[in-house]
């Protein structure tokens, strides 16, 4: 094994890999934080913690408000004039917190850390793929697998927030089908592992991916898409890293999209009166992938008008919150920021690429007192692609 | 909690009190059943559910007051949803459905208690048989 998951890296190797002690104290980090704006309880920055660690006050780190509410966007690493990696360094120091049996607070009641320990286990048998409907076609011989994440999961769990989950996986397929593709579905597909590993469980990760690795290889398919940000990030990066080689492509749906778009070889109606959108960049698709391009050129592709946010592509705001753990009212607050900046474009509808990005908000809408503040459409750009692909 | 075991939660109030006359009466019901008191069905989550399989469990059945008796109004009701939202998680792990159930009793019922907890543990052993 290599790299952080081997679990064998000290505090100072981890503090040194991501050039902790570089820092010129220049509050750049501090000055972007969404944690930073609006945590009321204590003033917590970046740069404070990252002074902490350089100075060797290792025993105050774990302990630091901002270790564990930290969403992981990236915001401080990406402007960061020193080259330090905020982010990863949190990413990485969790995991020797794990090992004290330190974690974040669950939100949800850890369901949906539960199921995913739970698909570790290597007899499971579930019945996932109920979704996949008459119309749609899947293949077991296929050299593209289309990962589905756990929108089935979440159709359930957030039902109640309107979340678009299963429309978003039958609409990858309706897309990849128009292109000539049946994709394989896995019936037995593990959660990714993506929160684990940010959040330090190393442990559940390497099962899920080792089992998930494990089908991809016996599939022997040449490419993954997923619809997922998170999925695709996970899969393209950390699992060659910490776990093994598959030696496939991995891609986000909107970039297949974009390419086909190229290549002449998909067609959308857009003869709908324009309407005004704004996209919202998920973390781990743009800051993390730098797919900022994409789902641009997909939704102009669609006869969209698009704005832009305030804060946009590497400078966008998170959704507020991330791997479903320390979720509370400063997330909100971040939440209530971000759709006040899409309110401000006055676009008729916010469009996500993630799933995750689309319940954080929905959930924050909830609150009918924002109305006026918030309130505005969200919808899936895979859905509303899928939904105008030319017959 | 060991593998196999059989996890009955009930709320304070009927359901314990059932519980207590099945004890007072020396009933008996499978080894492998753990009662759990809650204070109301309502503070059951579907994280909570999810656990209990997570660690081994054969079996989560839950008891509660009749319909409309809650002593908190909505905790039953509550758990209602959960139940039937945990369910359909558990469907897509794979996990059969009857493996999962809520049920009540009124206030005292210790023999109605003893033979549901006894007939949810047989069915249960049915399942995994694979009857
Ligand atoms: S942006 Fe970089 S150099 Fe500036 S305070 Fe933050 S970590 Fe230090
Ligand atoms: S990753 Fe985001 S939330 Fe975490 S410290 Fe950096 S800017 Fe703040």
């Amino acid at each position: 094994m290599t790299g952080i998951q081997s679990n064998m890296k000290t505090m100072r190797e981890i503090i040194n890999q991501n050039r902790v002690t570089l820092c010129l104290t220049c509050g750049k980090c501090s000055s972007v934080c969404p944690i930073t704006r609006w945590e009321n309880r204590e003033y917590i920055s970046p740069r404070l913690l990252v002074e902490k660690a350089a100075s060797g006050e290792d025993d105050q780190i774990f302990n630091d408000l901002l270790f564990w509410s930290c969403i992981t966007c990236g915001q401080c690493t990406e402007l960061c004039p020193s080259d330090v990696d905020f982010c990863g360094f949190i990413r990485d120091m969790r995991v020797l917190a794990r090992k004290e049996n330190l974690t974040g607070a669950c939100t949800h009641g850890d369901a949906i850390q539960t199921w995913a320990r739970i698909m570790t286990d290597p007899e499971l048998k579930q019945n996932r793929i109920g979704w996949v409907n008459d119309d749609l076609k899947i293949s077991d011989k296929s050299d593209t697998i289309y990962f589905t994440g756990c929108l089935p999961y979440y159709d359930i769990m957030f039902r109640d927030l309107g979340s678009e989950s299963i429309k978003v996986a039958q609409s990858a397929i309706k897309i990849l089908n128009k292109t000539g593709i049946e994709p394989y579905v896995m019936k037995n597909e593990r959660c990714c592992g993506h929160d684990q590993i940010w959040e330090g469980d190393v442990k559940t990760f390497k099962a899920l991916a080792e089992l998930n690795i494990d089908q991809f290889k016996s599939i022997g398919a040449k490419r993954i898409i997923t619809t997922c940000p998170e999925c695709a990030y996970t899969i393209k990066y950390d699992y060659p890293k910490s776990v093994g080689e598959y030696g496939m492509e991995v891609m986000h749906i909107t970039e297949y999209m974009a390419e086909q778009v190229s290549k002449g070889k998909i067609d959308f109606v857009n003869d709908q009166e324009k309407q005004t959108v704004t996209y919202h960049d998920p973390c781990r698709l743009g800051r993390s992938m730098g797919v900022y391009d994409a789902p641009r050129k997909v939704l102009r592709e669609l006869g969209y008008h698009t704005v832009e946010m305030k804060k946009n592509r590497s400078a966008g705001l998170c959704c507020g919150t991330s791997c479903w753990t320390s979720c509370g009212k400063t997330n909100k607050k971040i939440q209530t920021e971000r759709l006040g900046q899409a309110k401000e474009t006055e676009a008729e509808m916010l469009v996500t690429a993630c799933i995750k990005c689309q319940v954080h908000f929905k959930c924050a809408q909830k609150d009918k007192m924002l109305e006026n503040e918030i309130g505005i459409q969200i919808h899936d750009l895979t859905i509303l692609a899928a939904e105008r692909l030319k017959s | 909690m060991e593998t196999g075991s059989i996890i009955v939660f009930t709320c304070n109030w009927d359901a314990y009190s059932g519980l207590e006359t099945a004890g007072a009466k020396r009933h008996s019901y499978q080894p492998e059943i753990i009662p759990i008191k809650l204070m109301c069905l309502g503070r059951i989550s579907t994280g909570i559910i999810l656990k209990v399989f997570e660690r081994g469990a054969d079996g989560v059945f839950l008891i509660g007051c009749p319909k409309d008796e809650c002593k908190y109004y909505f905790g039953n009701k509550h758990a209602k949803t959960i139940v039937a939202e945990a369910q359909e998680l558990l469907t897509l792990l794979g996990y059969s459905s009857g493996r999962l159930k809520m049920d009540s009793i009124a206030a005292g019922e210790g023999d109605k208690f003893t033979e549901k907890v006894r007939d949810f543990a047989e069915g249960l052993s049915k399942i995994s048989e694979g009857v």
